[in-house]
């Protein structure tokens, strides 16, 4: 690490921490509230599968902002509407809260099915949106957005990851070389499912990977028999899947009952990164499946961040835990919280200090300012916009996600190896029951 | 992929496609009595069924019931629940036009849907039970499946049977034929429409028993069977049970052989452009009277 860097992630930290310790924003008078449209999926198969996780995560971050005194003086209002697990809702949510509602701007959004069309929406109207979850690189590539930014991950860094951790580990840990490795990718078929599929085969075949099924199906289908029997005469040696809930479970369902085996099996966020879940339907049949997502913050090691920031994930938490009765916080969690964080506490009060107040063109502006290092945020990854004219302008150009492997119903890292901690559990042990 | 009638794989998809048929062929059993005695489609119908698995689930999993005796009161649920929908909802707008008894119904749907989020949260439940299943030559055939499969077959003969050799079936038939002669014979249309309410949500009820044990519980569970199930319904000829009990199984092939040869998305695609196709060649259904 250099110096600078560490300079930099302290101040980052002192930030964080002064937030939680301290009112840094608040000022001697109280001004109008900045009210913010929260667009989430509280019903509909979209709820349960992190959504709510990540709505609460948001609702944390604006309770802490303003417990603090708020930004500038300025009170967080969050006018929360739910998305119901349908596009045209979602759709229909956001201009009535910009319409009618009159809010400042919108923040949230699960699902990437609702991402893209409602980004560029919200866009041509001029109007500021801050993604907090869905994660598809269609909401950015070749759009050119203006006032939509998204810190979060996006889904061909997804498609990545899976595959070069298999490229890294291919031949240590199943003693297949890559380029002999037989892989078949299986995906729901709206913008989050196809779009880190299509990362998935081009990064696998990148490194030479035999791609030996790809093949999209609707979240809601009733049956995938047709598909676990064609995945058992392609023998793949790994499964690259990304879904949402009911579909992952029906699919595991269906594979166990049809004997389809395999040395890995690699989740890619949604329903992948509900281990509470997946334990209470699967039992032992959950252990060792792979999760790639934005990491959960409470598993990074604090030292690894800037200072304070740790003490903020134990605050979140610690709330999320008391809300919910859960024992397991998800990363959906970590991703409504750290978005929302990181606008209240770099972004906005920017936008008030240097550019005037919270209009989409001062939001916009204070966006494209963001420089914060790695470390400097509670996921670990910095945050650094690409600017307009870039193919994927208004995503976060630092954002990465980690490779994670359930164990025993605890979820811990295995890549990058540079946070690991643990060893990849890899292939299958004997007597699973997917194990070959 | 090259098609040969020497592949295992083919037939699994054949035969695990028959099995699917047969859930989709219980799950338009009371829909269609519904339609043909009473002239009214509960578009609600998938819904009442997650009611059914809802009850199943916290009889089974928090009180302890064993399962055959949370199967059967799944059943008695529903089957009241079938009832009081007729009676408090269905009958008041019994002579009105067709498209009201639509919204209507189609409003129970929504409120069903809330009322479960409401009651149960949106969490995914799961029974936690597996049967296993049965390897025949390299074929995998999930046990589950196949006791659905049994299960709709027993009950579209046991149906056959109460409808002819019963008198209430007799009367329930007599009035799907003629609703306005045969009062003036003695037939009570309110009792029976009352009778065949409680059929249907019987049927919808044993549809939860056999879901529950293959599908995740979610309010919004009934998006995955309502419209399958209606279209089956409509394809077989609405209100025509063995029309519908048909179409089932052609549906779920074309589902199967369609994910098979082509992908999954394809299957859906082809039932779905069979099913276009049938309704300008015969609108009325597969089996359906034009009247």
């Amino acid at each position: 690490m250099t110096f600078t860097t560490s300079v930099r992630r302290a101040m980052w930290g002192v930030l964080g921490a002064a937030a939680v310790a301290t009112v840094p924003f608040a000022s001697p008078q109280a001004a109008d509230p900045i009210r913010i449209g929260v667009i989430y999926d509280f019903t509909g198969p979209f709820a349960a599968g992190g959504s709510q996780a990540a709505a609460i995560g948001t609702q944390i971050a604006i309770d802490l902002i303003n417990e603090k005194g708020g930004v500038e003086g300025h009170k967080i209002e969050a006018i929360t509407a739910d998305a119901q697990s349908k596009a045209e809702v979602a759709i229909n949510e956001a201009t009535r809260l910009l319409d009618q509602e009159k809010v400042d701007l919108i923040m949230g959004v699960y699902s990437s099915a609702h991402c893209v069309p409602m980004a560029q929406k919200v866009d041509s109207q001029k109007k500021f949106m801050w993604a907090n979850v869905c994660v598809a690189s269609a909401v950015f590539k070749g759009k050119n957005l203006q006032y939509v930014f998204r810190g979060q991950v996006h889904s061909d860094q997804f498609g990545w990851a899976s595959c070069t951790f298999l490229n890294e580990n291919a031949e240590a840990k199943l003693g297949i070389k890559p380029s002999d490795l037989k892989v078949a990718i299986i995906h729901e078929d709206g913008p989050y499912g196809s779009g880190v599929a299509s990362g998935n085969e081009e990064n696998c075949k990148k490194y030479g990977m035999n791609v030996v099924l790809k093949e999209g199906y609707a979240a809601t289908a009733p049956d995938l028999s047709s598909l676990v029997t064609k995945l058992r005469r392609a023998r793949p040696d790994v499964i690259l899947h990304t879904g949402y809930n009911p579909d992952i479970t029906l699919f595991l369902r269906q594979a166990k009952e049809q004997g389809l085996k395999w040395l890995a099996l690699i989740g890619h966020g949604a329903g992948y990164g509900q281990i509470d879940k997946l334990v209470a339907t699967f039992g032992k049949d959950a252990d060792f499946i792979y999760n790639v997502d934005p990491v959960a913050a409470q598993l990074l090691d604090p030292k690894t961040l800037a200072p304070g920031l740790g003490d903020l994930t134990a605050e979140m938490v610690k709330r999320y835990k008391a809300q919910t009765g859960a024992e397991q916080v998800p990363p959906h969690t970590s991703m409504g919280f750290n978005q929302a964080w990181i606008f209240f506490t770099d972004v906005l009060p920017r936008a008030i200090k240097t550019y005037g107040g919270y209009d989409p063109e001062a939001l916009r502006k204070a966006a494209l300012d963001t420089d914060i290092p790695v470390g400097g945020t509670i996921q670990g990854y910095g945050v650094k916009f690409n600017p307009p004219g870039h193919e994927m302008a208004g995503q976060n150009e630092r954002s990465s996600p980690v490779v994670m492997q359930y164990v025993d119903g605890v979820t811990k890292i295995v890549w990058p190896s540079a946070i690991r901690t643990m060893d990849p559990v890899l292939p299958l042990p004997a007597g699973h029951a997917y194990a070959r | 992929m090259e098609f040969s009638l020497l592949d295992p794989f083919l037939w699994e998809t054949v035969i695990q496609g028959l099995l699917f048929g047969g859930v989709l062929a219980l799950l338009s059993l009371g829909l269609n009595i519904i339609f043909g005695v009473i002239d009214v489609v509960w578009i609600c119908y998938a819904e009442l069924i997650m009611l059914g698995m809802y009850t199943i689930y916290f009889l089974y999993t928090d009180f302890g019931v064993p399962l055959p005796l949370a199967f059967l009161a799944g059943i008695l649920v529903v089957a009241v629940l079938g009832a009081l929908l007729h009676h408090l909802v269905i009958r008041p707008i019994l002579h009105t036009e067709p498209i009201n008894q639509l919204l209507v119904t189609g409003g129970v749907l929504f409120f069903l849907q809330g009322l479960a989020t409401m009651m149960f949260s949106v969490e995914f439940r799961n029974l936690g039970v597996s049967f296993g299943s049965v390897s025949v030559a390299e074929m995998y055939f999930p046990v589950s499946r196949i006791i659905a499969f049994s299960v709709s077959i027993v009950a579209v003969v046991a149906l056959w049977l109460f409808l002819k050799k019963t008198y209430l079936g007799t009367a329930i038939r007599a009035i799907s034929q003629d609703r306005d002669v045969m009062p003036l014979m003695g037939v009570s249309p309110r009792k029976i429409y009352l009778v065949t309410s409680a059929l249907g949500g019987g049927l919808a009820g044993l549809g939860a028993c056999l879901l529950v044990l293959l599908y995740d519980i979610h309010p919004a569970i009934g998006l995955t069977f309502g419209p399958i199930t209606f279209m089956v319904c409509v394809l077989g000829g609405l209100g025509n049970m063995i029309g519908g009990f048909i179409a089932a199984f052609i549906f779920a092939e074309f589902i199967a052989l369609g994910g098979f040869y082509a992908e999954v998305e394809w299957g859906y695609v082809l039932a779905f452009v069979f099913f276009i196709v049938m309704m300008f060649i015969r609108p009325q259904g597969i089996l359906g009277s034009k009247s």
